[in-house]
């Protein structure tokens, strides 16, 4: 059975409910408002559900599955003990709105988390309420857009984005009302200093920045463009998706950001779960704090009173809404089951999250050196090129694959088709806009050198291959290449029971 | 040392293939002046056994809405989710995959997304639906926006949206935030005094580009005039609904009643309360509004092969192509909660979902009843239907009255002061599948003990 809504048993099959508590023929509700057609759901017994799930999984490639080098999304193994902990009592069986001694245990690991992040990003002050890394983005942006108003700076209306940005920055500061400035990035992919020099004046907000880039390049002169926009009277936002290359080796502080996200779906190890739930909380300097949205956690000495719990032995935690808080970007506190998976890899490895960022970029650049030597080996190397010349890249790279696309008319997607034939999932293809038929390759710190070494071997084979495989490739997998245009001309966004 | 890293000790053998003799050599292109020198400030890593340890000691001070009688709702209610669920989002195909870029070997997510796009479609009745954005209140926001884009030309009242009074500050904060970058307008529509929307109030939102009202509202009122909004309203304002979606078991659709916009919180169907999130928002509309949507669509399509095939659709509308032209800036989702939800509703079948709805209603019509007998306190919407909660009027202050419940191992309800300042005496109080009748007795006695005992001249 491969469709959920074929399956037409009897009524109420599903799980057995107890009764209600009193009678149902008389809830009084109005005429006008009751349902006249149930939806035309399915009707399954468990045994149906279950199968059907499980069989839809098999049709689904996970970290688990195999390696996932898809590049700038950090598709690092998922502790299964952070599972665990989220499905205690204690956090699922939560409400937001309980007082203050109910929720002493989150709010001790909601105050912790907040340290921890603002020590590894060098930022003065933490939000954990944005529930994916776009509205972190957005959040902050915000916050920078009060910060101006509060100054009198009305005239600050535009952000400046390198051509090299996640689209959800322009998105982003789009959203909160900023008109965006993009800039191109050098040949080699680092920021152009003239280009952000031609453009900052005093209309300028912000400039939004990743650093590693998406190229995977540690931008040298970062400093240096804080200071022009600094001496603009700019604010310089960090987008924290490739935090994972620098934990405690560097950070935004240092660098001169004032603001930055945080995606604890990638750094911190919250599963993607096929698209979400995420969490992006920000970081702050001191300047912005009182912007936040609120409330963040805060704690005082326990005072006589106070109702003992096993954790407030000397801290009482307590909500505090900031001074001038933008005010709410979701309606509670943030992706809280997110939070407490992310602390508890973060207990994995406290301080040697920097053991944990140097073998992300140990292994990215060991998997960049193992494909370049094995294309050379069999002869393939000409067929691509690096996205950025450097020597050393950080937690990922990307290659170009337009001299092959020349030569041969097999371009980036072609081969990550070949790779899926090979079972892997395919890096990152066709982004950053900016590298011609480009793939990025980020293979994070949990693969082993066995696997980083069988995949260069694999891949360079695909390199190989006869043009036509690789054009009607896959061909192993549960279905062959999807025709996405035929999607958007034949909308069928739901089962059509009229076709039955 | 730290267990989750497979190339510890072997990173001589891996930098000296490469050329080069120590980890600081993968990192010679960070400047001087920006490096961070010696160890992070933090704590030394734990074994798993350890955290887990410190997991249960730390999250044993929170007390668990189990552990007490609760009558806190607002909104989130705590519905009982089948075991299976839980199993089977377990299964790492699922949990540990990202969003289906490479169709072909996702067409797990891609089709359980496109069956959860059904089953919201059938439940409130309009023809799209996405595959989730974060919660109900940002829902709501997005809905709004998408209204604006969607109307403002041709709006008399241009970049205007009316709103409930009634909507929680915390969910109209949302709003705002969503909505001040685009130089929204929002202006608020009035209630009566029995709970439900006036319809004069609403004569004024014509011309606008949307309202947005809850069915049932932030007070538990199921409210018959909402299928009358559509013909006062017009064709050019967009008719926005927030739904409770377990409500619609027995709850007409608002797809039929002229609803443009459905959106809510989609937590009663799936997922755990969670302190707040992982929630998921639900957002569906008519096809007039497809190409202004925020989000991910999973479309149907076929493979090279002609074989039925699943991928994602109608992307040009997101920021990963149209960047700040996008819809919405949302990149990740809820989908895994999503996927939650489609698995209980998958559970629960039509009859399900109405007995469900049932066993909410009765809850809340039982309480009713039984609170209505207290002659110390009122019930200020009692004419009307319910679902899931309504508010009680203390002879004393709703704040005062919640710390004697709790004394007595009650979680009373919500005290609306916080959301309605001159309301000081209004409490709201919820129930669902989960109330037992001991329990909605419990609470009508000690509320009748606390309410005689702070109105003068009663005796208990």
């Amino acid at each position: 059975m491969s469709h959920l809504f074929e399956h037409k048993g009897a009524g109420g099959k599903g799980y057995s409910q107890p009764e209600s508590i009193m009678p149902t023929d008389n809830l009084q509700i109005p005429s006008s408002l009751i349902r006249k057609d149930l939806p035309k759901w399915p009707r399954l017994s468990e045994p149906e559900m279950v199968r059907h799930y499980t069989w839809l999984s098999t049709r689904n490639f996970g970290i688990d599955t195999g390696f996932y080098p898809l590049g700038s999304c950090t598709m690092k193994h998922n502790p299964r003990v952070n599972e665990v902990i989220a499905q205690l009592p204690g956090i699922a069986d939560l409400h937001p709105l309980q007082p203050e001694h109910q929720i002493q245990g989150t709010l001790a690991i909601f105050h912790e988390m907040q340290e921890m992040l603002g020590i590894c990003a060098g930022m003065d002050a933490v939000t954990l309420q944005p529930v994916a890394g776009a509205q972190g983005e957005f959040t902050a942006i915000r916050c920078f857009q009060e910060y101006f108003r509060k100054r009198g700076e009305l005239q600050r209306t535009k952000v400046i984005v390198p051509d090299s940005a996640h689209g959800t920055n322009p998105a982003s500061a789009s959203m909160a009302g900023f008109e965006i400035i993009e800039i191109p990035s050098q040949e080699d992919g680092r920021i152009d200093l003239n280009a952000l020099r031609a453009v900052v004046g005093d209309d300028t907000a912000a400039m939004m920045i990743t650093n590693p880039s998406t190229l995977g390049v540690f931008e040298p002169e970062i400093a240096e463009a804080a200071e022009i926009v600094h001496a603009a009277g700019g604010q310089m936002y960090y987008d924290g998706a490739n935090f994972n290359a620098i934990l405690g080796l560097t950070s935004p502080g240092i660098m001169g950001f004032d603001a930055v996200h945080y995606n604890l779906h990638k750094t911190f190890s919250q599963p993607h779960g096929g698209g979400g739930p995420g969490s992006g909380p920000i970081g702050v300097k001191s300047h912005l704090a009182e912007f936040l949205p609120g409330p963040v956690v805060k704690r005082r000495p326990v005072l006589s009173g106070d109702r003992l719990t096993s954790v407030n032995k000397e801290w009482w935690y307590h909500w505090q809404e900031p001074e001038n808080s933008i005010g709410k970007v979701q309606q509670w506190h943030g992706n809280s089951g997110a939070v407490i998976r992310s602390w508890a890899f973060y207990r994995r490895y406290g301080r040697d999250l920097k053991t944990m960022s140097q073998h992300a970029v140990l292994n990215a650049n060991y998997l960049r050196y193992k494909i370049m030597q094995e294309a050379e080996a069999k002869g393939v190397g000409h067929l691509f090129c690096d996205g950025a010349p450097i020597d050393v890249v950080k937690h990922e790279f990307t290659l170009s694959f337009a001299p092959m696309k020349e030569e041969m008319g097999i371009g980036a997607m072609d081969i990550a088709k070949g790779l899926l034939d090979r079972g892997y999932m395919a890096p990152t293809v066709y982004f950053p806009l900016i590298v011609p038929e480009c793939m990025m390759f980020e293979p994070t710190e949990t693969e082993s050198k066995d696997v980083l070494d069988e995949f260069a071997i694999k891949f360079v084979e695909v390199l190989q291959e006869d043009p036509d495989v690789l054009h009607a490739a896959p061909i192993t997998t549960k279905v062959r290449r999807v025709d996405e245009v035929y999607a958007a001309r034949n909308l069928v966004l739901s089962y059509p029971f009229d076709e039955e | 040392m730290v267990d989750q890293l497979p190339n510890l000790g072997r990173e001589k053998e891996m930098l000296e293939a490469m050329g080069l003799s120590s980890m600081d050599d993968l990192f010679s292109d960070i400047p001087e002046a920006v490096r961070m020198n010696g160890e992070l400030p933090l704590r030394g890593p734990q074994s798993e056994e350890e955290i887990i340890a410190d997991a249960r000691r730390i999250l044993g001070a929170n007390v668990a809405l189990g552990d007490r009688v609760n009558f806190l709702g607002a909104g989130l209610n705590r519905n009982y989710v089948p075991a299976s669920v839980f199993q089977l989002i377990t299964r790492g195909e699922f949990l540990t995959s990202y969003t289906p870029y490479q169709p072909e070997v996702s067409q797990g997510m891609l089709q359980a997304m496109w069956e959860f796009q059904t089953l919201i479609s059938e439940l409130l009745c309009l023809e799209v639906a996405n595959l989730s954005v974060y919660d109900g209140s940002t829902a709501a926001a997005e809905a709004i926006t998408c209204a604006v884009r969607v109307h403002n030309r041709k709006a008399t009242q241009k970049d205007t949206i009316y709103i409930s009074e009634l909507i929680p500050p915390a969910r109209i904060s949302v709003i705002e935030n969503y909505t001040q970058g685009g130089g929204v307008i929002v202006k608020t529509l009035r209630h009566n005094s029995d709970g439900t929307l006036n319809l004069e109030s609403l004569s004024e939102a014509a011309g606008s580009c949307g309202i947005y009202v809850e069915q049932p509202n932030p007070l538990g009122v199921l409210d018959g005039g909402l299928t009358r909004v559509k013909e006062i309203i017009g064709e050019s304002t967009a008719f926005i609904v927030g739904v409770s979606p377990v409500s619609l078991g027995l709850i007409e659709a608002p797809g039929n009643y002229g609803a443009d916009i459905v959106v809510g919180e989609g937590q009663a169907l799936g997922s755990p309360i969670t302190y707040g999130g992982p929630l998921y928002g639900i957002f569906a509309c008519t096809k007039a509004y497809l190409r202004q949507m925020p989000g991910r669509i999973v479309g149907r399509s076929i493979d090279v092969d002609g074989k039925e095939a699943f991928c994602l659709t109608l992307s040009t509308r997101e920021q990963h192509i149209r960047r700040h032209r996008a819809t919405s800036n949302i990149c990740t989702n809820e989908t895994l909660i999503a996927l939650m939800g489609a698995m209980h509703m998958s559970l629960l079948g039509p009859e399900g979902l109405q007995k469900l709805a049932q066993r909410n209603m009765a809850a809340c019509q039982l309480a009713k009843k039984k609170l209505s007998e207290i002659p110390t306190i009122a019930i200020p919407h009692a004419m009307n239907c319910h679902f899931n909660e309504f508010v009680v009027e203390l002879p004393g202050s709703a704040s005062d009255c919640i710390a004697y419940l709790d004394t007595q191992g009650l979680i009373g309800g919500y005290d609306l002061s916080n959301w309605y300042p001159q309301r000081r005496n209004w409490l709201l109080v919820s129930f669902s599948d989960q109330t037992k009748e001991t329990e909605i007795e419990l609470l009508t006695a000690h509320l009748a003990v606390w309410s005689a005992s702070v109105s003068p001249g009663v005796s208990a």
